[in-house]
């Protein structure tokens, strides 16, 4: 059946395939966010996200011959899957919401919608990314363009992330994880940024690490909990 | 010239650093002299910047534009320095450490704002904006207030969100500059610039609207304004005074990079339409939002989101009057809405709450600060003789010229809508008598964190209100006496004033030569 | 996927078998095979418990004893309740006609219905059961039925979703056709349409077993039942159908999963006795196979609260709109 088979979707080549399931694979951690019940396995999915770009980031530097991405992929590994995890979940022991009282580190009831709702409502804002970026044109020499359109939605459900999720440490994962979509983005669009401007970007991710993380602790200091649901006495 | 541009790089982080070692004493003199160092050295830059571009080391770059964004900056950095030393003064033994905290902040938070209009590509320019909202969400919550945790926590996630959008921007920049420039590309905005007409729309349509989108969270552009009042409402006056004069210009700055770039690319409609919409929107929604407001601070900083939406209708308006507006308006809302901070700021002070309602009789209890007030108010609302009269006027006469006469009628009316909003609040404040407040003893308890006393929290966690200076906290009502609470408090309103003054009656002749300068580079005829 | 019959180049040694005794084997193997993979998959479940289990032909002679024992239909009943179990079991003999159990090529009837159309039959037989289930007026039976509808109200669209993405990826919805591509090149495998729909398919698979982590399969919390609580009034051979029907719908599922998406190799190229002989261990196999992870599943997760099944589903249902949005932006 030729004639039928002509409308079919042609395949992509097996490494645009395994670029786009990688891509597709951060999107996912992405929803998975939603999910996550415990801070500590919210803190491990952004690990597991940030990997799965570095991985992202050693296929494009080993098909492109771009040697500057290896250099880039262990130092976005080394901070982002495991120097921020780390400093978040010590900074989470340190105030008792890893192992510490079940009251803090179970952030189960901190969603403004349900699960399910939420999802739903993310899949549409993924839609809209997805097909935006998709009606641009923007063609990426390096990787398929399915993978910028899925970075660009990681970027919009990680902004429905922290709309939804009522507590410090969810919302903060989630600007990270919002980071990671642009990190996403410039893999795509941008592999050959210069270097140092790349780890001019990490280092500033560590900074706001760092900030993010003092406020957490000033906010859990004065509210006694995660929840920004107290957040409410500034208005007008 | 290139000594004073690294010198400007490296002494407030010099200060930082002495701040961190010496006598608590010694930091506010040392922080000042910082600022009036770095205001000088920017004020040497300005003839050379008025000529040309002075670049050094491929990483700084200085020309007209930013030359008037430093000199806002740099303005403010030495009036707030000094201020802020009345501010925390003397009896501040026991939050000794956080007044050095305060100090090591003030300083940084300026050299990010001095470092960002004096880098050279587009990267940098946002590592630098994000560096001054790391340092200033720390300021913002250095008052240990249930409101300033919150405001910061606010603070820190919206503008850093923003500022993830305006990332995504930065790299679809370079992705369009990659395009003709290839890999190696390294987003200099110069080298984009040049090869702009070739570049791809789609991604140059693409990174301005992120752009503004992303800076114009910081930028406090309506919608996504909405950290704004609450940072500025709580932050310790003088990091009020320096987010709103200068952090929402060094935005407006990056704003003002990308706008280059795509008029350049696409031609001024798409960019124009999109800062009109968006002026548009901050302008009404503020000038609505500044009636009724009950706290002092954040009727100021709704009136900061108004002119943020005057700055960006400016720049749409394109004509070369309205552009020169546009510049002096960054320079006298910068030196305007400082003072108009710092005069609030006394009234806290004096007053011992941010409630409008609360603080009467202005003019009869500070006898300097009252009058100075009164008059930053005035020059913020765009009256004349000072600089924002002048700005404006040149901003709407630009509208008129270049045929946009609904908007520049908008404008004006909602400059006027606006001033009312400020003005009846702060004759209330001056002109009611101070006699009035006996009648309602029970409004005058409630402190500076009147958001948290209101809330029906605990009094032991809300400390004693904002202002950390050891103001007596319930030092408000009859018994106040006639007196400014410190000397140094009122000096810098004073200056700003001279500088409002100047700007409006005769502003001098290398500043002119400056403000043409960069019209010319913003409408492309110069670079 | 022409419509023929065998190829014309079937000159293997092995005799050829007929095609309508293909297509019948097709049945016969699904039927026949499908207690013995329910068989498997609760042996291996009990030794990874530390339990003996009970022997693999066991549910062989559950259904041998129900079938001799005597049929009680509660009283105010009417012929629906035991109509159910037999239209029920005719649907799922007629799904096996369908898709490719034993063969690569397309049997004569496959084409009276598509992908959905079979889905549309899996659902029929639900309904049917459900139906009976209302019918008896006993709490824990109506209380699964009503269950079940409503999780299937966003089960079933994900079903709909797997099947767009196999209809773009393969420009028709014939389940020959996409086994036909997958097996065609490796692209095929690792593109994230392909992976992502057979990852919703299987959650829908493990919500449609009444595997964990929807409910528990063989436990007695009644509280916590969809699936299993439906037959509950249903008693002697119309209880053994029902059993058997369950069986056979999972063992179908499992067919479509693995010889549609997952692994489609080792299916009969030619009517041969052989290659169809050959094709019947493989796919007795690749059941078995699935049924072991499926067990290691059952024992590595815990069952969700009844109300977060809509998370599970939802997932499901992301990861299939997934899959057509990236086939959408072309190559995904």
């Amino acid at each position: 059946m030729p004639g039928i088979a002509a409308a079919a979707v042609a395949a992509p080549s097996a490494l645009s395939g395994g670029a786009d399931v990688i891509a597709v694979g951060v999107l996912l951690a992405e929803f998975g966010m939603f999910r996550q019940a415990l801070l500590r396995d919210q803190v491990r999915l952004y690990a597991a996200q940030s990997a799965l770009i570095s991985v992202l980031a050693v296929v494009v530097a080993a098909t492109r011959h771009l040697p500057d991405l290896y250099a880039l992929a262990a130092l976005s590994f080394a901070l982002k899957a495991v120097i921020v995890p780390v400093v978040l979940r010590r900074l989470l022991r340190g105030i008792g919401a890893i192992g510490g009282d079940p009251r803090w580190s179970d952030i189960a009831g901190s969603h403004a919608l349900s699960v399910a709702s939420a999802v739903l409502v993310a899949i549409a804002v993924a839609a809209f990314g997805f097909f935006t970026v998709a009606a641009l044109g923007i063609r990426s020499p390096v990787l398929p363009a399915t993978a910028l359109s899925v970075s660009v939605a990681v970027i919009l459900v990680a902004f429905v992330l922290m709309i939804v999720r009522r507590d410090v440490v969810s919302q903060a994962i989630g600007f990270l994880s919002l980071e990671n979509g642009v990190s996403l983005t410039a893999l795509v669009v941008a592999a050959g940024l210069p270097l140092i401007l790349e780890v001019a970007f990490l280092f500033d991710l560590l900074v706001a690490v760092v900030v993010f993380g003092l406020l957490i602790r000033v906010h859990h200091g004065r509210a006694e909990s995660m929840s920004t649901a107290d957040l409410t006495s500034l208005r007008g | 010239m290139h000594a004073v541009m690294v010198l400007l790089l490296t002494l407030p982080l010099a200060a930082a650093l002495a701040c961190l070692r010496a006598p608590l004493r010694a930091a506010g003199p040392l922080t000042a002299a910082c600022g009036v160092v770095c205001f000088s050295l920017v004020i040497a830059l300005v003839p050379a910047a008025a000529h040309g571009s002075l670049g050094y080391l491929r990483v700084l770059r200085v020309d007209a534009v930013s030359a008037v964004f430093l000199l806002a900056t740099g303005f403010l950095y030495a009036i707030v320095a000094i201020y802020s030393i009345g501010y925390l003064g003397a009896g501040h033994g026991s939050r000794a450490r956080r007044a050095r905290q305060f100090w090591v902040g003030l300083n940084l938070f300026a050299w990010a704002m001095l470092v960002a209009p004096m880098m050279s590509n587009l990267a940098l320019l946002w590592v630098a904006v994000e560096v001054t909202t790391v340092i200033s969400a720390l300021l913002v919550a250095i008052e240990d207030t249930n409101g300033a945790a919150e405001a910061a926590w606010k603070y820190v996630l919206l503008a850093s969100a923003g500022l993830g959008l305006a990332l995504l921007a930065t790299i679809f920049a370079y992705y369009a500059g990659a395009h003709v420039l290839g890999q190696s590309y390294d987003l200099g905005f110069t080298q984009l610039l040049t090869v702009a007409s070739h570049l791809p729309r789609a991604a140059v349509q693409l990174a301005f609207v992120l752009a503004v989108l992303g800076y114009g969270t910081k930028m406090g552009l309506v919608p996504v304004h909405t950290w704004l009042p609450d940072a500025h409402s709580e932050a310790p006056t003088p990091v009020s005074a320096l987010l709103s004069g200068s952090l929402l210009a060094v935005s407006f700055y990056a704003i003002l990079r990308f706008y280059q770039v795509a008029v350049a690319a696409l031609g001024p409609t798409f960019p124009r339409g999109v800062l009109l919409a968006f002026g548009i929107a901050s302008l009404l929604l503020a000038a609505l939002y500044l009636f009724g407001q009950r706290d002092i601070k954040r009727l100021l900083a709704y009136s900061s989101v108004e002119h943020m939406g005057i700055l960006a209708i400016g720049v749409s308006f394109g004509a070369p009057a309205a552009l020169a507006g546009v510049l002096l308006h960054v320079l006298g809302h910068a030196a305007a809405k400082a003072n108009a901070f710092m005069g609030a700021g006394v009234f806290v002070r004096k007053f011992g709450t941010k409630r409008i309602d609360a603080i009467r009789g202005g003019l009869d209890l500070l006898p300097w600060s009252g009058p100075l007030f009164l008059l930053a108010i005035f020059a913020l609302g765009a009256m004349p003789p000072f600089g924002i009269f002048r700005s404006e006027f040149e901003i709407v006469a630009g509208g008129l010229s270049s045929g946009n006469y609904a908007t520049a009628a908008f404008l004006i009316i909602a400059v006027t809508v606006a001033f009312f909003g400020v003005a009846a609040s702060a004759t209330r404040m001056l002109m009611l008598p101070a006699g009035r407040l006996r009648d309602r003893p029970a409004r005058q308890l409630v402190t500076a964190g009147s958001a948290a006393a209101t809330a029906g929290r605990p009094a032991g966690t809300a400390p004693a209100g904002t202002a950390p200076a050891g103001a007596a906290p319930a030092g408000a009502g009859p018994t106040l006496g006639r007196g400014e609470p410190s000397a140094w408090m009122v000096v810098p309103v004073a200056l700003g004033l001279l500088a409002l003054l100047v700007l409006g009656l005769h502003p001098p002749a290398e500043l002119t030569d400056l403000f043409s300068r960069a019209v010319g580079i913003l409408s492309g005829r110069a670079s | 996927m022409q419509r023929r019959g065998p190829p014309e180049t079937s000159t293997t040694v092995s005799p050829a078998l007929p095609i309508p005794i293909v297509q019948l084997l097709q049945v016969v193997t699904i039927a026949a095979a499908a207690p013995g993979v329910s068989g498997v998959i609760s042996r291996v479940e009990a030794r990874l418990q530390g339990r003996a289990g009970p022997r693999v032909l066991q549910p062989y002679y559950d259904l041998a004893k129900l079938f001799r024992k005597e049929a009680l239909a509660p009283d105010g009943s009417s012929w629906v309740f035991l109509a159910a179990p037999l239209g029920a079991m005719t649907c799922y003999l007629t799904v096996p006609l369908l898709i490719p159990v034993l063969t690569t090529f397309g049997l004569p009837l496959g084409y009276m219905g598509d992908i959905l159309g079979g889905g549309f039959i899996l659902s029929l037989a639900s309904f049917l059961v459900a139906v009976a289930a209302l019918e008896t007026g006993s709490p824990y039976a109506q209380l699964g039925a009503s269950r079940a509808k409503t999780f299937g109200a966003i089960t079933e669209p994900v079903v709909l979703f797997v099947v767009f993405t196999v209809a773009l990826v393969t420009g028709t919805d014939l389940p020959y056709a996409l086994a036909a591509t997958v097996r065609s090149s490796a692209g095929q495998i690792i593109r994230p349409a392909h992976l992502l729909a057979a990852a919703a398919l299987f959650m829908v698979i493990l919500y449609e077993t009444a595997r964990i982590p929807v409910e528990t399969h063989s436990g007695t919390n009644e509280f916590g039942m969809i699936e299993e609580a439906r037959p509950f009034e249903h008693s002697g051979p119309y209880f053994a159908l029902l059993k058997w029907g369950s069986a056979m719908k999972q063992l179908i599922l499992f067919t479509i999963l693995l010889n549609v998406f997952v692994a489609p190799w080792g299916l009969a190229s030619t009517p041969g006795l052989v290659p169809v002989l050959l094709a019947i261990a493989a796919l007795v196999g690749k059941a078995a196979l699935l049924g072991v992870v499926i067990a290691v599943i059952d024992n590595s997760f815990a069952k969700l609260r009844l109300f977060k099944i809509t998370e599970f589903a939802a997932g499901a249902f992301l990861l299939a709109v997934l899959g057509v949005f990236t086939l959408y932006l072309g190559g995904g």
